[in-house]
């Protein structure tokens, strides 16, 4: 390769990069308003989601929807598409617009962090929704994603009695989400002598990676398999797939977590053991009535911690409707 | 079609050791790793265990002969991914249990996939834009578009026939493997020994002197992303039917793994180079090496160092065996 061609191949991808990041950096048509208006004017709020994409985020954000237009207060509501740095930058918008408040969803504790500490340096308060940043918010509204992981290995221990071999199917390592669920999915190992993790790999909260791990844990360990936790509900109905075509299902039982529409119907037909309910509705709204509390002066909750429900075929009519 | 005998002529013949000492080398990697996982873990060659692996590389392989097409034309596909999650949404759509027949569901994916492929292609030759940006856009639109379709939730409630599509098997070969199997035949007498495959290689090989020699070149390219959309298309509907949902955020990543396979197979990224036989090896390998980490329940975050080793590794020693 000689350096000119060289070159034109680094100004190439160059280009592609710049143009890849302007392709990807999209936010929902917003509605216009003016800064510094009258305290009369309705509360606009800037909302920054983690990803549009998963399931549980929509539902989070149209439970913050449905509550803004019960208050009467305007969503701004940008996608940050699993990036810290297209957040930081949504924060740097919010601010630039002079929205009243910031609902944050972060990315990563440290990566979404600056988007905190830039808008409180401007003035304007934040509560961070479902999950953490190092920065300390005016407000957190979410759940202890530990006690997720907890409960779901507890539901393990007690199928199987406090004896038993389990294998965890970690989500994408180095998410929040996934290092606080295998910390307290381990810490109720730790109580049960008899129960082993002979396996765990990530499958990327993938459910298709999932299923090509199960179908590999069932080739190299068969029979010994006798429960599993997935650390959400789309890799636990992958897994679940792999030992339905295994003839497995009925020895193993499966947990995830997130209680999602489909795992919900598979708790309800039986296929599904367990996942654990992590209830985006009242995250929400509860996020939104905080911001507008703020907003007012109204004293609030500097944090909100909803509860995490484990959902089996005993209670699953509470879930579905 | 200006497309006349003489134009088989301009095939660049790339010396017959260059494109068969890859795959040769490749095979003999591929049974010397599944040699060295066998003693590690004897279970890794039971029968089983080896049809695990081949059904696992299905979906890879049917989305990595199709990009093999793309490359040898001298271009790149990354809207595989995208495409193939669009594609999986749209057959999902048409699958519900009594709703439509199956072959419906099947062909409405395979034709949102080409259609993807039409459009990259269009944007390729008429407009002038370089592959790897025309499907960068492809890749970040496919994904919205099929966010939109899907409403951002994932499409279930599926018959029990489309889930055979990947879940069956004819006498106990699991159909994604016939399926790879049935794309991979017809690819390669295609690519071999008709002569509109053989102007994709002269097309790859040298632009200038296969569109001297008659050959409409910008319509052998458009017809390359078309099949290679087609291929990510029926390459999302089996991923759909294995899964039984059809998911706006599936697939992602596909692309470069698909790229991959037929890279380590011996395909050129600059054109020109390459066979459905090589790419099937590699896409074999990567499997491999999938299924024989997590056998040997090899920590994540080295199955990771792992897998980037072996494919550098493997692509640089069929390098130095071409020399």
């Amino acid at each position: 390769m000689n350096p000119t061609k060289r070159r034109g191949n680094f100004a190439f991808i160059l280009v592609a990069a710049v143009l890849g990041a302007a392709l990807l950096t999209c936010c929902r048509p917003a509605p216009k308003q003016t800064a510094g208006a009258p305290p009369a004017h309705p509360i606009v709020i800037g909302v920054s989601l983690l990803n549009l994409s998963s399931e549980f985020i929509v539902m989070l954000d149209q439970a913050m929807e449905a509550k803004a237009s019960e208050l009467g207060v305007k969503l701004i509501v940008a996608d940050a598409q699993r990036d810290a740095a297209r957040q930081v930058q949504q924060a740097e918008n919010f601010i630039a617009q002079g929205v009243d408040i910031i609902i944050l969803n972060p990315c990563e504790v440290d990566g979404s962090s600056p988007a905190v500490e830039k808008a409180l340096a401007a003035g304007i308060p934040v509560v961070n929704v479902n999950s953490e940043t190092r920065a300390t918010p005016t407000a957190f509204v979410g759940s202890h994603d530990e006690e997720s992981g907890k409960i779901a290995m507890n539901y393990i221990a007690q199928r199987l009695h406090g004896q038993g071999n389990v294998v965890m199917i970690q989500g994408f390592l180095g998410q929040a989400a996934q290092i606080e669920r295998a910390q307290g999915a381990r810490e109720v190992l730790a109580q049960f002598p008899g129960l082993r993790l002979i396996a765990d790999q990530t499958a990327e909260w993938d459910r298709a990676k999932a299923m090509s791990l199960m179908e590999n844990w069932i080739q190299s360990y068969g029979s010994k398999i006798n429960a599993v936790f997935a650390q959400n509900d789309e890799m636990g109905v992958g897994a679940l797939h792999a030992l339905e075509e295994a003839h497995m299902k009925d020895k193993v039982p499966v947990v995830g977590i997130d209680a999602i529409a489909e795992a919900l119907q598979m708790v309800k037909a039986g296929r599904l053991d367990a996942t654990v309910f992590q209830d985006a509705r009242a995250q929400g709204s509860t996020a939104v009535e905080t911001a507008c509390r703020i907003v007012r002066g109204q004293p609030y909750e500097k944090q909100t911690f909803i509860p995490f429900q484990l959902v089996t075929a005993d209670n699953i009519g509470e879930f579905t409707k | 079609m200006p497309l006349s005998e003489k134009s088989n002529a301009t095939v660049p013949h790339t010396g017959s050791y260059r494109r068969i000492a890859g795959p040769y080398m490749l095979a003999i990697a591929i049974v010397a790793i599944g040699a060295i996982l066998a003693v590690l873990n004897p279970r890794f060659l039971a029968p089983a265990n080896l049809i695990n692996v081949i059904r696992q590389i299905s979906i890879n392989g049917i989305l990595a002969i199709g990009v093999t097409y793309v490359l040898l034309t001298g271009g790149v596909d990354l809207s595989l991914g995208s495409v193939a999650a669009l594609a999986g949404i749209f057959a999902a759509g048409l699958a519900h249990p009594g709703a439509m027949p199956l072959v419906a569901a099947v062909f409405a994916g395979v034709i949102a996939g080409s259609g993807c492929g039409l459009v990259n292609g269009i944007v390729v030759t008429r407009g002038r834009v370089p592959s790897f940006i025309a499907t960068l856009g492809m890749m970040t639109a496919a994904r919205g578009f099929a966010l939109v379709v899907s409403d951002g939730r994932p499409v279930t409630d599926l018959s029990a026939a489309f889930a055979q599509i990947a879940g069956g098997d004819w006498l106990g070969i699991p159909n994604p493997v016939l399926i790879l199997g049935a794309v991979a035949a017809v690819s390669h007498v295609f690519l071999r020994h008709i002569w509109a495959g053989r102007h994709i290689y002269a097309v790859g090989g040298n632009e200038n002197a296969a569109r001297a020699s008659g050959i409409d070149v910008d319509r052998v390219k458009v017809f390359a992303y078309v099949v290679c959309g087609a291929a990510a298309g029926l390459g999302g509907v089996v991923l759909a039917s294995r899964i039984t949902a059809g998911q706006p955020n599936a697939a992602i990543g596909y692309e470069l793994d698909a790229i991959a396979a037929a890279v380590i197979g011996g395909t050129s990224l600059s054109g020109g180079v390459g066979t459905v036989p090589g790419t099937l090896l590699g896409a074999l390998l990567i499997g491999e090496i999938n299924n024989g980490l997590d056998l040997l329940n090899v920590s994540s975050y080295y199955q990771q160092i792992t897998k980037g080793l072996i494919i550098v590794g493997a692509v640089c020693a069929q390098q130095r065996a071409r020399k």
